[in-house]
């Protein structure tokens, strides 16, 4: 089992030693069930530090607001930064080193497995509690939760209320790292693409209906963009700063700007909206499904990106973030890729 | 006017409400939402918070001002499109939600008046519902001037008495209600009576978050514009759009124009909700952004709710419903950044 003092032991040195610029972890939030990302720049600080299955967040989103902060200094601070990853965080690492949006040196990874359990989620919790209100948690070995509520102290196997895709995942460990704790046991799931079975069985009429159901209910506050460590393109193609403006650009120029999708919540534009960030993550999710938690409105985000997943790997073997050298998939090709969808 | 209503009696009374679009809470698979009641017998005023404050209704995400047409003379056409004047009453509206339907009435109601905001809002009847246990954890309106039983902006206010409701008539638009089925109320009892004193007094008790001394914040924030304060506490915002579109206050839009073809030039003007948060947010046409960086946009939020607001109209901009508490999915808490703000040097 992860030893959370070792990990406080390890940042507190690095940071005494001055080796990281400053360390991104998790920390308690006002909301028990969710943990919150913290930056430690002091050493007296990492006993904010915590480690527990409700740390969701995938941390290396903030890796990208760290280059962009890094290209605006003028003497910016070359040190790493300290960063806490879970296997699937570990993989979203690896993209960025693929796609060398990231290099080796901006990062000292501290990789924790999840072992044999994940994260929770939030919804099954709820669903258990039937509204009642969690008032306090604890963890009791690894393998259950006590959750006590005014009512009622229940105790819950951690099993029972995991994420969907900490049961399908097939590496719970970081693949890259510089410092590491817990096992490095494959899992092998029964099942990993067991959430697709449902939405696969309907008729191409049915999909459509279950589609244009959910992708009603987006309100486009873009939270599954934002949260997601591969969304990094400097112009979001549902965002109206699209068009280089210069001191020459004309009046006209910038009244016709293309708009590929527009601002209202309508079927066809988040239909748009949502396919289009869906096939810019084909071979590139690694799915740690932080844009399906984070949804408000709950749409089943993470069946579009599974579902790619499934397809790479189906055609081409494929699978995103476990090695920062392999090829992308969009952007190669080996002689046995099948090529009957071409017609 | 006051009254009281048996629980069974309640679907009937909705179902006098025929020459009315009615909306209510329900629960659809985890999350509740306002929508439009058609079976009045399922409803049930049980409900937590909604995801979507009624302002989803009373100021929707989208609406059209005109449509623009060319015909092949190469002559435009405009036309205005106001909102169909449909009366609608909403149940099971709290308190908080109502107090911000009333600060939005401020904004939208300064000359010249906005006929889109007000065609929709002067068909709208809301009837609230008393918070006898607070619908979030986080709520927290007691800090910021309202209460679990307050009646601001509400047409009635109803606090659920076990097997009945009581009714608080406050508008001429809550007795048309009340009037369409008058024989099912009765008058309230004396016992009746202090009951509800009791259950609106427990309701106060049990708000269990608070700001305090919010009174010197607005002062406070002025002295805060260029603090580093500001990129500590936005370290982990991801700027998406979650606290400010479900916030039942903010009220940023932005007007575009959506082509439906280029020629002929036909198309509509639309409002769409807008946010602080997002990038093209006050984007200059020179590509010049005064708030560059999320730092100045989570501060953006809390000045316009906290001093510009007050400064402007002698209210917060928050009626402490605590959606963007509960939904930020990187537990950012305006509670601890107004906490926070008291207590800086």
């Amino acid at each position: 089992m992860v030893n959370l003092e070792e990990i406080k032991k390890e940042a507190k040195k690095i940071l005494e030693e001055g080796k990281v610029k400053y360390i991104i972890g998790y920390a308690k939030s006002s909301n028990i069930l969710m943990a919150a990302p913290v930056f430690i720049k002091k050493p007296e600080d990492v006993n904010k530090l915590i480690w527990n299955p409700t740390c969701f967040q995938n941390l290396v989103k903030f890796l990208l607001d760290e280059k962009r902060k890094k290209a605006r200094e003028k003497e910016p601070d070359t040190r790493p930064v300290g960063i806490f990853v879970k296997g699937c965080d570990s993989r979203a690492i690896n993209v960025l080193l693929q796609e060398k949006f990231i290099t080796r040196e901006d990062v000292y990874i501290m990789g924790i497995s999840c072992e044999d359990l994940g994260v929770l989620d939030e919804k099954k919790i709820f669903k258990k509690l039937k509204d009642e209100k969690p008032e306090k948690i604890e963890f009791d070995q690894g393998k259950n939760i006590v959750i006590s509520t005014k009512e009622k102290t229940i105790k819950i196997p951690l099993k029972e209320i995991l994420a969907e895709r900490c049961l399908e995942c097939t590496s719970s460990f970081p693949v890259i790292s510089d410092v590491f704790w817990g096992d490095r046991n494959n899992r092998s799931p029964k099942e990993p693409f067991k959430s697709l079975e449902q939405i696969e069985s309907l008729s191409q009429e049915k999909k459509w209906d279950f589609w244009q159901q959910q992708l009603s209910k987006c309100i486009r506050c873009y939270a599954c963009r934002s949260v997601c460590p591969m969304c990094y393109c400097d112009e979001c193609v549902v965002d109206s700063i699209n068009l280089a403006v210069t001191a020459d650009t004309s009046a006209e120029e910038k009244a016709q700007k293309i708009k590929w999708i527009e601002k209202s919540p309508e079927s066809s534009e988040n239909f748009g909206y949502h396919l289009v960030r869906a096939m810019h993550l084909a071979g590139r999710c690694i799915d740690c499904s932080e844009c399906e938690r984070v949804c408000p409105v709950d749409i089943p985000l993470r069946l579009l990106n599974k579902k790619l997943e499934k397809v790479a790997k189906e055609l081409f073997d494929y699978k995103a973030g476990l090695d920062p050298e392999q090829p992308s998939l969009v952007s190669s090709f080996k002689d046995e890729d099948p090529e009957d969808f071409i017609r | 006017m006051e009254k009281i209503l048996t629980k069974k009696s309640f679907p009937a009374w909705v179902k006098k409400l025929q020459s009315y679009t009615v909306y209510a809470p329900e629960k659809q698979e985890n999350l509740w939402s306002y929508e439009v009641i058609q079976n009045p017998d399922k409803l049930n005023l049980e409900h937590l918070n909604t995801v979507q404050a009624p302002k989803k209704i009373t100021f929707p995400q989208r609406e059209v001002f005109l449509q623009f047409n060319t015909s092949k003379e190469g002559k435009p056409q405009i036309k205005e499109v106001l909102p169909k004047e449909q009366p609608t009453v909403i149940f099971g509206v709290r308190p908080c939600d109502a107090k911000a339907i009333t600060l939005t009435d401020k904004v939208f109601g300064e000359e010249p008046k906005d006929p889109y905001y007000w065609s929709r809002r002067n068909q709208t009847t809301l009837v609230g519902l008393t918070c006898n246990t607070p619908p979030s954890d986080n709520c927290f309106c007691l800090s910021v001037g309202g209460s679990p039983h307050a009646k601001e902006g509400l047409d009635i206010l109803m606090t659920d008495m076990d097997d009945k409701y009581h009714l608080d008539s406050l508008s001429k638009k809550g007795e048309k209600l009340i009037k369409a089925a008058e024989n099912l109320f009765k008058p309230v009892s004396p016992k009746e009576k202090k009951e509800l004193e009791k259950i609106h007094r427990e309701s106060e008790k049990k708000i269990k978050r608070e700001v305090k001394d919010i009174k010197n914040i607005p002062d406070k924030l002025k002295n805060m514009f260029n603090s580093p304060f500001w990129d500590e506490e936005a370290m982990s915002c991801i700027r998406c759009g979650i606290c400010t579109y479900l916030c039942p206050t903010c009220y940023c839009f932005d007007i575009t124009d959506e082509l439906t073809s280029t020629l002929p030039l036909n198309g509509k003007r639309v409002r769409t909700w807008d946010t602080c948060q997002f990038p093209d947010f006050t984007m200059h046409s020179s590509g010049h952004n005064p708030r560059p960086d999320k730092a100045s946009r989570l501060r953006q939020r809390i000045l316009h709710k906290f001093q510009y607001h007050v400064e402007n109209y002698q209210d917060y901009l928050c009626t402490g419903c605590g959606r963007c508490i509960s939904l930020c999915p990187m537990g950012i808490d305006i509670i601890e950044i107004l906490n926070k703000v008291r207590d800086h040097e």
